[in-house]
């Protein structure tokens, strides 16, 4: 909320006008100052002038050329206005001025005549919205013409200066002028103004009835007659600009300025385009209004309007009509000044999308106790501006909601914000805050109307805290019982520093995809990942499905990594995707995913390496070992988005806990991304399970025996199986093997490979002879010949 | 007397053969020639038997005198030599020190979670208990445990994400902070709870330099006896310390959250402005009241603070979009 320094200053006399320093009292009291600046750098330069003489240009017609004094020369300026005659008392800036946007005045000739300056505004000098013509300134500023030459911000309040405050949705109190001055005066413990109005005036012309009491406590209706609706003053629209409010006519910125006054929203109507019995009720089914936007919007009986006999006049707390709405032929208006029930105003604002600056307030709970004082504001400033007479007032409070009241003991002080306090401070730095106070403890607290904050011991205790000052409350170090990091993080940790060792960067993607991006992977028919949760109202397309695997997040990436050349991009994430399941909530899953693509590119030493789906198998070892899970298998698998050549599935005990390989070329293509890449995405959950704990095994300090066996076999039999008939047949002797070469062509017959395996045997209790070493090495030979139908081909 | 004069002859003589050898294949074909086979010394060795007995064994002694001494300046020279031709081998070897080493290359952990990681062990240090929760969460932990009234405005759409999942349009939600995890833990653990959560959170909001509709908390709680206000002040004066360093000026101002009562922003002094690093408060009773906890019995406080704010704040980040940017050349800076 936005408001200026000297309308403060109506309220209270604030001992310093240091805005630094009243921007630190108000944050310290809880109302963040967002930004302040001073308005009246504006105008250096800008001096007041009287125009002497006005007449033709000969050169141009949509100008003309005047003669103004500004006190001790006599300037000649060119002027595109013509709401002014000579005799106008303006605003001038003189060549040197800087306006807004750093526009400098200077001398300039326009079509052959030199002009000394600019006659000014409203918008131009940011004092107001009107940019149809200058600021004539004789009506608003009486005494200006008695002061050519002197500065133009002399005119104003000195010094002025804006703040913008932030206000926190529990202070509905503090959405004004009046509510932050009532803080500062309890801040620095300084009188505020009463704000003491209340006018008589007989009753109404307008009756008015509440049906619904429960969406409205009090309806306050105060006529004001004979009326002549035009712009407001100068010093009234000077003040809306500065609040950000947009000056219409006298009467809605009567009703806007009393609104950012004193914050209770007010609203008027056209007294005779109104009829005579106003009503607040539930609206029909069916029903619908024109609202001041010129929008017909249908209601609902969850609405609550207010009506004339005919028909609904206004959405309560929302919006008025533009059936009543007050017009330049305005002599009468009807203010209205009610409470809105929190709940319905927001019920009714968020179905029909229509929030405005009354309905915030409403939704935040206004005082019932103000609504007579703000019609009656608003009543107030049309006599001094529309030269309206106060006429009758109706006003309903069939029953005015008994005070809250609270029982503040001194132990709960204490127990809560850990210092001690003397009843009487506490009493006093309540009563600073309006608080009405008996007793000593407890202390007997009934809460201000205007307080909806405020309901138990713990809300009056940070009203406490916040006026003694958090700074004044002495911290304390304290130690918790709690059990740390725990083993699941640990694990997580770990993991990450698996993929960090192996030259993987982790990325944190958003968790939401495009509908199109599932499409991009080409999955299978019946892929889980197919079906994605909505977002119901995303902001963007992109974000409008939650991912069900984290695939696409990582090929985006790779792709825009390629896209800035760089080289050997090797990416991971680890974060949940979101998937359909039983329970209330969506599931959830943890997933690790990566991506790789390029490979290492070449260097003085030797050639690049690109990626091939064995770095992800490898990628995967490197998991499972450093993981230590047990009982892992990989094997060959086609399932989009993967090559079905080159990828493979992960099993551990049976269930598939993953996928990697070779992204289909096709899909990388989409993605624009060229040559092998590669990517794995795995459950994190079988990953991080807790683990037995390892156990040492000393190593054989005996000499191994090392050969090597070739193998004959058929080429779709996978090395896997035939590694694995060797760990079968090793019984525990088997020390290492590697597959150090594989082969096909000639002389291998056509439909066969051969694959070359290193052994290394070793006891662990003595040295193997070769006549030892000859009946394992057969085991072997005939585990690997009966499992998978090979040949060996002898010793390589 | 022939063979004494020989002797003397290859005495005088052979040290500078020797010493002007440069190899020691040529050191060996003339050590042949001085003490091998086709030496003096073995010819002279060989008319030991043609002279007299009284003689022979004077001349025997003078012969292996001068063998002996030849020898030892050939193996010496043999042992100068040998140095000289490894360290030529080593020259030869020599490379160009100033190629690129072949560098084992090194992942990184992304900053945000470094920072989640050092900020929950500051917590772990001080006695916390780490958990997680939920990313897609019920309204009801998300705001109305929390006392969010139903008018709260972050529960409008224009402020969550809801998504289309169940029957209620609005029941379950992408969480806007971590602090269900408070409601979720405490319903499932008595008091004492020393509570620190990290995670991912998500608001409606349009990417931009300071907004992302992801981004990263930590939510900490701790629900005793006798925890007060202080005692968050305590610990979090602690944590901003530990984080930003021994010299960090904090200042608490009031603020609100309809979780906590007092509620609190901690501000620090950093990069020459105060500058908001976290919200922070007393746990409302009201929220007591929703786990099922005494809130005569017990006091608490909580705070949640954005790790990528912090992340920007310590290192110098003006745009949080970098933090969400897979460019590997970012990346790489998470060292």
């Amino acid at each position: 909320m936005k408001f200026t320094l000297d309308w403060l200053g109506e309220f209270i006399d604030l001992p310093t006008t240091d805005p630094d320093e009243i921007a630190e009292a108000l944050e310290s009291l809880g109302h963040e100052v967002e930004s302040w600046e001073r308005i009246n750098h504006r105008f250096d330069g800008v001096v007041i002038g009287r125009v002497l003489e006005v007449g033709a240009h000969p050169n141009a017609d949509k100008v003309r050329v005047t003669k103004v004094d500004v006190g001790d020369e006599v300037l000649d300026i060119i002027c595109g206005a013509w709401n002014f005659e000579a005799g106008a008392v303006v605003p001038v800036a003189k060549p040197g001025a800087v306006l807004q946007g750093d526009f400098e005045i200077s001398q300039r000739k326009i079509r052959g005549i030199t002009s000394n300056g600019m006659i000014c505004s409203e918008s131009e000098l940011e004092v107001g919205e009107d940019e149809a013509g200058i600021m004539v300134l004789d009506a608003d500023y009486p005494d200006a013409s008695g002061r050519l030459g002197e500065d133009f911000a002399t005119l104003l309040p000195e010094n002025d200066v804006v703040f913008d405050v932030t206000i926190t949705p529990n202070r509905p109190d503090c959405m004004s002028v009046y509510g932050l001055a009532r803080e500062l005066a309890a801040f620095y413990e300084i009188p505020l103004e009463p704000v003491g109005l209340e006018i008589d005036g007989g009753a109404a012309s307008t009756s008015v009835t509440i049906e619904d009491t429960t969406a409205c406590s009090r309806f306050v209706g105060r006529e004001v007659t004979g009326l002549t609706v035009g712009p407001s003053p100068h010093r009234i629209r000077a003040r809306l600009v500065a609040a950000g409010v947009r000056p219409i006519n006298n009467v809605v910125d009567a009703s806007n300025y009393a609104m950012i006054e004193f914050g209770h929203p007010t609203h008027a109507f056209d007294v005779d385009r109104l009829g005579k019995t106003v009503v607040v009720r539930r609206a029909a089914d069916g029903e619908t209004i024109t609202t001041l936007d010129e929008v017909e919007r249908a209601l609902l009986p969850t609405d609550i309007v207010v009506a004339d006999a005919e028909r609904p006049v206004a959405i309560a707390g929302v919006m008025g009509g533009a059936d009543t709405e007050v017009t330049d032929d305005t002599t009468g208006v009807f203010i209205e000044a009610a409470y809105w029930d929190p709940a319905s105003t927001l019920l009714t604002s968020k179905r029909l999308g229509l929030r405005s600056e009354a309905s915030a307030r409403f939704e935040r709970g206004m005082d019932p106790e103000f609504c007579r004082r703000a019609a009656d504001r608003v009543a107030q400033i049309l006599v001094e501006t529309a030269g309206g007479t106060v006429a009758g007032v109706a006003d309903e409070y069939p029953a005015p909601p008994d005070p809250v009241v609270i029982d503040l003991f001194m132990s709960e002080i204490t127990r809560l914000l850990g210092i001690e306090l003397d009843p009487a401070e506490a009493r006093s730095l309540l009563e600073r805050l309006g608080f009405l106070v008996e007793g000593s403890d407890p202390l007997v607290v009934t809460v201000p109307s205007r307080r909806p904050d405020v309901h138990r011991p713990a809300d009056l205790i940070e009203e406490i805290a916040r006026l003694h000052g958090f700074e004044n409350i002495p911290a304390r170090l304290r130690f918790g019982t709690g059990v740390g990091l725990g083993h699941r993080e640990s694990r997580i940790r770990a993991l990450r520093s698996v993929l960090v060792g192996a030259g993987y960067h982790e990325i944190l993607g958003f968790s939401f995809i495009g509908s199109s991006d599932l499409d991009a992977l080409q999955l299978a028919d019946d892929d889980p990942a197919r079906v994605g949760i909505r977002v119901a109202n995303p902001l963007r397309d992109e974000e409008g499905v939650m991912r069900t695997t984290l695939l696409p997040g990582l090929l985006k990436a790779a792709s825009a990594n390629v896209a800035k050349r760089v080289e050997d991009v090797r990416l991971f994430e680890i974060g949940k995707v979101f998937l359909p399941g039983d329970g209330e909530l969506p599931d959830q899953p943890d997933r690790l995913g990566f991506i790789a693509a390029g490979g290492s590119p070449a260097r003085w030493d030797g050639p690049g390496r690109p990626s091939d789906v064995f770095d992800a198998t490898g990628l995967w070892d490197r998991i499972a070992e450093s993981m230590r899970l047990e009982n892992v298998t990989v094997a060959a698998t086609q399932r989009p988005p993967f090559h079905p050549g080159r990828a493979a599935e992960i099993r551990r005990e049976g269930d598939v806990i993953g996928h990697v390989g070779e992204i289909h070329p096709s899909v990388a293509a989409t993605h624009g991304l060229e040559g092998r890449v590669i990517a794995g995405e795995l459950s994190l959950a079988p990953l991080i399970e807790e683990r037995a704990t390892w156990q040492f095994s000393p190593p054989s300090s005996y000499p191994p025996q090392v050969f090597d066996l070739a193998f004959e076999v058929e080429s779709h039999v996978p090395a896997g199986a035939i590694l694995a008939a060797i760990d079968d047949a090793s019984e525990g002797l088997v020390e290492g093997r590697r597959v150090f070469d594989v082969y096909e062509g000639d002389p291998i017959p056509e439909g066969r490979k051969s694959i070359a395996v290193n052994l290394t045997v070793r006891a662990p209790d003595r040295t193997l002879s070769d006549d030892d070493v000859a009946p394992i090495r057969r085991a072997i030979v005939d585990a690997v010949e009966t499992k998978t139908g090979a040949t060996l081909r002898g010793v390589v | 007397m022939e063979v004494k004069e020989t002797l003397a002859r290859l005495r005088t003589e052979a040290p500078a053969k020797i010493a002007a050898v440069e190899s020691i294949e040529e050191l060996d074909e003339l050590a042949l020639q001085v003490v091998g086979r086709n030496s003096p010394i073995a010819a002279g060795r060989r008319s030991l038997g043609q002279i007299p007995p009284e003689e022979r064994r004077d001349l025997g002694r003078a012969i292996n005198d001068v063998a002996k001494e030849l020898e030892a300046i050939i193996e010496a020279r043999r042992a100068e030599l040998a140095s000289v031709e490894a360290a030529a081998a080593l020259a030869d070897d020599a490379v160009d020190i100033t190629l690129p080493g072949r560098v084992p290359r090194r992942g990184t952990t992304h900053l945000v979670q470094q920072v989640m990681d050092e900020v929950v062990d500051i917590f772990v240090a001080m006695g916390y208990t780490v958990a997680t929760g939920p990313e897609a969460e019920t309204e009801f932990y998300n705001f109305t445990a929390l006392n969010f009234p139903p008018a709260h405005p972050t529960r409008l759409e224009s402020d969550t994400l809801y998504l289309e999942y169940g029957d209620d349009p609005e029941g379950v939600l992408l969480r806007t902070h971590t602090s269900p995890m408070q409601a979720r833990y405490m319903e499932q653990h008595e008091p004492p709870v020393y509570l620190v959560v990290p995670g991912r959170v998500f608001r409606r909001d349009q990417v931009d330099a300071t907004h992302s509709p992801v981004f990263h908390q930590i939510e900490g709680l701790a629900v005793d006896t006798d925890v007060t206000f202080g005692d968050l002040k305590g610990a979090l004066d602690h944590f901003a310390r530990e984080f930003l360093g021994t010299g960090i000026e904090t200042k608490f101002i009031p603020h609100h959250f309809p979780f906590t009562e007092p509620s609190a922003e901690m501000h620090v002094y950093a990069n020459g402005r105060w500058m908001e690093l976290l919200g922070c408060g007393m746990v409302n009773p009201a929220v007591f009241e929703a786990v099922g906890y005494d809130p005569d019995a017990v006091t608490g406080f909580a705070f949640g603070m954005g790790a990528d704010r912090l992340a920007m704040v310590r290192h110098g980040i003006t745009d949080l979009r970098h933090l969400f940017d897979p460019d590997q050349r970012i990346l790489e800076q998470y060292r």
